[in-house]
């Protein structure tokens, strides 16, 4: 479908990032080639009942957070102090630490955009900001009170459902910035981030608003991290700083990270009457679904046809391809494979800077646009960590009888991935998330014109 | 148990709520109105019962909490009712 409408422009970004102090820190820590993965400790205590042990975390203290314990039940955080007081004491009250980021990333992006607060507060203001988890430690301690210890459900506190419901984040933004127009979360996995930007685009596009703060987040879990690791799908056996390593050979599971990315979405006209700085323009999204009845092998075809859509209509000639690049070993090369087909062999880069922080899940989508528009801004590749050696070998899938992608083995396609930052010109950037149960989407940004 | 020792004990509950203004705890008495005099914020009334029963050794029936109201002199008065019938 060619969608026609208004152009739509990023003109804020804020979050939390892992291992970082600010979105300056990030900026400075990626383009310097550094790794934000480490050694978890809340991992590390769990023993071998844990297999992985690396993640791109956020501790509360790096926030500038410090929690205050319920008196009523054990190891629960009751509510949340902002040693920075930056957040009134009345809208953390109803935030888990996700929303928080949220509310955080949320100021810094508003105060990049420089949107005034009669613009805020009004009704053509949005605010769509996803997660991919829920807020598992307030449901974790008032769920053991009740069904556990057989307490009553008073004393679990009456911040549960504010704390813990789906648009919580979306929400206590909303809450905190009071704006009129609308307020909504879009969930889709690890294609959240991404798929709540998406949305506010379009919410843009099609006239219905004419700002949105948009993006997405994963607050610090525990329990997030051991279900994937249940799955035997999380990294192991490397050390940190080499554990995410999209399209190498080695490779053997992505790093379960945390963060948070918020970008602020504004009418193209509108910005530039106000003179706001453009950081980008949004030329086009889209999202499908595979169609193949699979929760979570990837597919070709479906990732050809997220193609297909993005460029109907447009002028898609990306100088870099933004991947999702988890670090699977089934996902990076049908990722690489269906890329290949579209865009050929050469002309332009594959970025994965998952291979630098991790999969951040709900928030991999936002935070991975924020780090594309940072390549913008810099006029630089992120660096490929760990990608080493390409597979010299055809992959199963290229093998069998009906395959009609690229010919060649993943090393074949090396010149496109490089381990090192590269300087070059870049006018255009194209990002794609996928998720569980087979969605997939994909945004297309420019610099302005 | 006396009131006043009642009162303080729910002043040092009062203390670890920060939607309260601090500033407004230093003169609470048995008239003092949670909601009209303090503003706490009225999701907050159900941890501060839900702390008195813990700090006072009491479990409230549910239909008291149902039913009580927002002054000072209202949960002393189910503090020390509860006891009573302890």
């Amino acid at each position: 479908m060619v969608t026609t409408g208004r152009k739509v422009a990023i003109v804020g970004m804020g979050g939390a990032f892992p291992d970082c102090r600010d979105l300056d820190d990030f900026n400075r820590k990626l383009f310097s080639g550094e790794s934000l993965i480490r050694e978890w400790d809340q991992a590390l205590a769990h023993g071998k009942n844990i297999r992985s042990t690396v993640s791109g975390f956020i501790t509360e203290a790096e926030m500038h957070l410090e929690p205050v314990y319920s008196t009523l039940a054990a190891d629960y955080p009751e509510t949340y102090i902002d040693l920075l007081g930056r957040i009134p004491d009345t809208n953390l009250s109803t935030a888990d630490i996700g929303s928080i980021w949220s509310m955080l990333g949320a100021q810094d992006a508003l105060k990049m955009a420089g949107w005034t607060a009669e613009e805020t507060r009004s009704e053509q203001t949005g605010v769509v900001i996803g997660s991919g988890g829920a807020g598992h430690i307030i449901l974790r301690t008032a769920w053991h009170n009740f069904f556990e210890l057989k307490r009553k459900t008073r004393l679990a506190g009456s911040h549960t459902v504010d704390r813990t419901m789906v648009y919580r984040d979306a929400a206590n933004v909303s809450c905190l910035i009071r704006n009129q127009g609308v307020c909504e979360a879009i969930g889709s996995a690890c294609a959240t981030g991404l798929g709540n930007i998406g949305y506010a685009y379009r919410l843009i596009k099609f006239g219905l608003q004419d700002r949105v703060i948009a993006g997405g987040v994963e607050g610090t879990s525990l329990e997030t991290f051991i279900g994937f690791d249940a799955m035997q799908v999380l990294s192991k056996g490397f050390s940190a700083a080499e554990s995410s390593r999209p399209f190498d050979t080695s490779r053997n599971g992505f790093v379960c990270s945390f963060g948070c990315g918020i970008v602020a979405l504004e009418e193209y006209e509108l910005a530039k009457a106000r003179g706001a700085k453009i950081l980008a323009v949004i030329d086009n999204y889209h999202n499908n679904s595979d169609g193949s009845g699979n929760m979570f092998f990837p597919s070709f075809s479906g990732q050809k046809r997220l193609w297909k859509g993005l460029m109907d209509g447009h002028e898609i000639r990306p100088d870099v391809v933004k991947v999702h690049g988890t670090s699977t070993p089934v996902g990076d090369a049908i990722e690489l494979l269906s890329v290949v087909d579209v865009m050929g062999e050469e002309g332009y880069h594959i970025s994965a800077p998952k291979s630098q922080f991790g999969h951040m899940l709900g928030a991999a989508g936002a935070v991975e646009l924020i780090a594309s528009v940072l390549m913008l801004q810099n006029q630089e590749v992120l660096p490929c960590l760990n990608s080493v050696q390409l597979n010299p070998e055809l992959e199963n899938i290229q093998k069998s009888a009906d395959w009609n992608g690229p010919e060649k083995p993943l090393a074949g396609y090396r010149e496109l991935i490089s381990q090192e930052a590269v300087k070059k010109e870049i006018n255009q950037i194209v990002c794609l998330n996928y998720g569980f149960g087979g969605t997939n989407s994909a945004m297309s940004i420019s610099r302005e014109d | 148990m006396e009131r006043q020792e009642i009162i303080d004990g729910l002043v040092d509950i009062l203390k670890t709520v920060r939607t309260i203004d601090q500033s407004k705890l230093e003169n609470v008495t048995e008239e003092t109105d949670f909601i009209a005099d303090l503003n706490t914020p009225s999701t907050e009334m159900i941890n501060i019962a839900a702390k008195a029963e813990q700090k006072f050794g009491v479990e409230f029936e549910d239909d008291d909490i149902d039913d009580l109201g927002s002054k000072v002199k209202d949960i002393v008065d189910l503090i020390l009712r509860t006891k009573d019938r302890a």
